[in-house]
């Protein structure tokens, strides 16, 4: 790799040294209780991550975070991709869509907690829906864009209308479903801690409210800390899975195009 | 050789090298007219009354000004469009929908970006039941005729052009249509390849003997391939003439160019189309 090339790589890193290093500065600078020093905060990490009630609490979100999102993917490509392909389909669920669309989900979170209580469901079913829009808009671009010729050069092999849906739609569209997948991930994560502060029970959002009214100020900026790293750590994760699964739409660079 | 048959059915010659049975309708396209829903109420008659018999293994040409129904006439023999009037029948039977008889070749490939060059030549063969590794047997086969041996791994995006449509031409003949419908398959590629893929579409066809419905916006092409020349017009699209093209196959374009019936051919056609605009 060239120099440039490290650089590129590392460019992350510097940019959280450096972040760290002005957090540092300011809160040296500004020296209030409620604002502690980068290293004090990073410090704080190691005795969350070791106390086995945090642990299993981080644990207990992730779980959650897992089950909303694996079920909004499960509901949302299918959906996404049907309306992509058949206009009545599209013609029901659109108008839907718009009207859910902008409302923050975590605004239904008292309702939800109303009816379905503080437990799991409550927060899953939140993450789930919070999940869900982005995946099903993005199928339904991916599956709209499908070429027309493609599916019919597949009807000529023999394929059945869900044949085609399965085998053609699905992947053909799988670029853009995973761009939505990652917008989902991320949000998945923000939704999964709001409902954690909302419904006060267990999880991370939990332990940095907590804290925050135990006025252990180190404690909170720690779990902002470990929440920020593992929503980089996912991103980081799915987007190499993300490009193990498309390669094929990435030219590859290192290919004479000469022919013959 | 100087064996030239006089006789109109050009394709009778190559009937004692194939020791084929007398030709026999492949496709019959018997009173069809599509008419299309424009914006609003009116519609758009892109096929007027079109009737039409190719017979098994003729290698026929559609040419016509943009517009006038060429491509929707493929489709409605594809099963890919349902006519509005009238019925189109492959082997005598009624078509109703997209078949593995009758195999596309589009001018935008359709390849699926997905998988790679194998995988869409074995596609249409694995859908049909056949085993992997008779598949990539076949397939490894296939790429090899259409000049593609060592390209197997390669992704569509990694293709030019031409190889594209190598990979295309490969996939449909890979599941063994008896038809091969063919839209301006040649059309998006540079003067020098397209002359290649002619030459090896016409070794494949004389080796294979599939029905070809050809459509091509090139005269010369028309001409250079087929054993009929079909010119429509538009507005409403309809079958213009009917040419016979009796040249000695195995045609050798060098040869032809040189020949003063081949040259005929294309002035005489090229003043039907012509004729056609002088309407509009
Ligand atoms: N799906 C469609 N809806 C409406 N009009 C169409 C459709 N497909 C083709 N047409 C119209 O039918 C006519 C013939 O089209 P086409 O078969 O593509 O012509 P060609 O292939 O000869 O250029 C054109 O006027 C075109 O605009
Ligand atoms: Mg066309």
């Amino acid at each position: 790799m060239t120099v440039r090339g490290v650089l590129k790589t590392l460019s992350p890193l510097f940019a959280c040294i450096g972040l760290l290093c002005v957090w540092q500065i300011a809160s040296l600078r500004l020296d209030t209780e409620s604002f502690p020093t980068a290293l004090e905060s990073i410090k704080a990490i190691p005795s969350i991550l070791g106390d086995k009630g945090s642990l299993l609490n981080i644990l207990d979100s992730i779980r959650r975070m897992a089950i909303g999102l694996v079920l909004a993917v499960m509901f949302a490509i299918p959906l996404g991709l049907l309306m992509g392909r058949i206009k009545a389909v599209a013609a029901f669920f659109n108008p839907l869509m718009m009207i859910i669309y902008p409302v923050p989900k975590a605004a239904l979170m008292p309702i939800i907690m109303l009816w379905m209580g503080v437990g799991d469901v409550s927060k899953i079913l939140v993450i789930f829906l919070g999940v869900s829009l982005p995946i099903i808009y993005h199928a339904f671009q991916g599956s709209k864009a499908v070429e027309e010729k493609m599916l019919w050069s597949g009807a000529a092999m023999g394929m059945s209308a869900p044949m085609r849906m399965l085998r053609i739609v699905l992947p053909a569209a799988l670029p853009e479903i995973l761009t939505g997948c990652r917008t989902g991930l991320v949000l998945a994560l923000i939704t999964m801690i709001t409902s954690e502060m909302i419904a006060r029970q267990s999880g991370a959002g939990n332990i940095l409210f907590n804290s925050l009214d135990m006025a252990q100020y180190d404690t909170v900026f720690a779990m902002i800390l470990i929440i920020g790293a593992m929503g980089i750590i996912f991103d980081a994760a799915f987007e190499k899975l993300r490009l193990s699964l498309v390669r094929w739409s990435q030219p590859r660079d290192d290919m004479p195009l000469s022919f013959t | 050789m100087q064996v030239v048959s006089l006789r109109s059915d050009a394709h009778a010659e190559s009937e004692p090298l194939s020791g084929r049975k007398p030709a026999s309708a492949m496709i019959e396209i018997d009173h069809v007219s599509q008419r299309f829903q424009t914006s609003g109420k009116q519609s758009h008659l892109a096929l007027s009354d079109i009737n039409l018999t190719i017979e098994d293994g003729a290698f026929v040409s559609i040419l016509g000004p943009s517009g006038c129904g060429k491509s929707t006439l493929l489709y409605i023999v594809g099963g890919f469009v349902q006519p509005t009037d009238g019925v189109a029948k492959v082997k005598g039977k009624a078509i109703t929908g997209p078949g593995p008889d009758r195999g596309p070749v589009f001018q935008e490939f359709a390849l699926f970006p997905w998988k790679n060059v194998l995988g869409n030549v074995m596609y249409g063969m694995r859908q049909q039941g056949m085993k992997k590794a008779e598949a990539e047997t076949r397939g490894r086969k296939l790429l090899e005729m259409v000049g593609l041996k060592g390209y197997e791994n390669f992704y569509p995006k990694e293709l030019s052009g031409g190889m594209k449509q190598r990979v295309a031409i490969a996939r449909t003949l890979a599941y063994d249509p008896a038809v091969l419908l063919m839209d301006e398959p040649f059309g998006a590629l540079d003067a020098h390849t397209r002359t290649r893929l002619q030459n090896d579409l016409l070794d494949i066809w004389d080796t294979q003997r599939k029905t070809v419905l050809f459509v091509t916006h090139s005269v010369e092409e028309a001409v250079y391939l087929s054993d009929k020349v079909i010119v429509m017009s538009r507005s409403p699209g309809s079958i213009k003439e009917i040419v016979d093209i009796d040249l000695p196959r195995p045609r050798k374009r060098a040869d032809l160019l040189l020949d003063a019936r081949f040259q005929k051919y294309i002035v005489d056609i090229e003043k039907m189309i012509d004729d056609g605009k002088d309407h509009l």
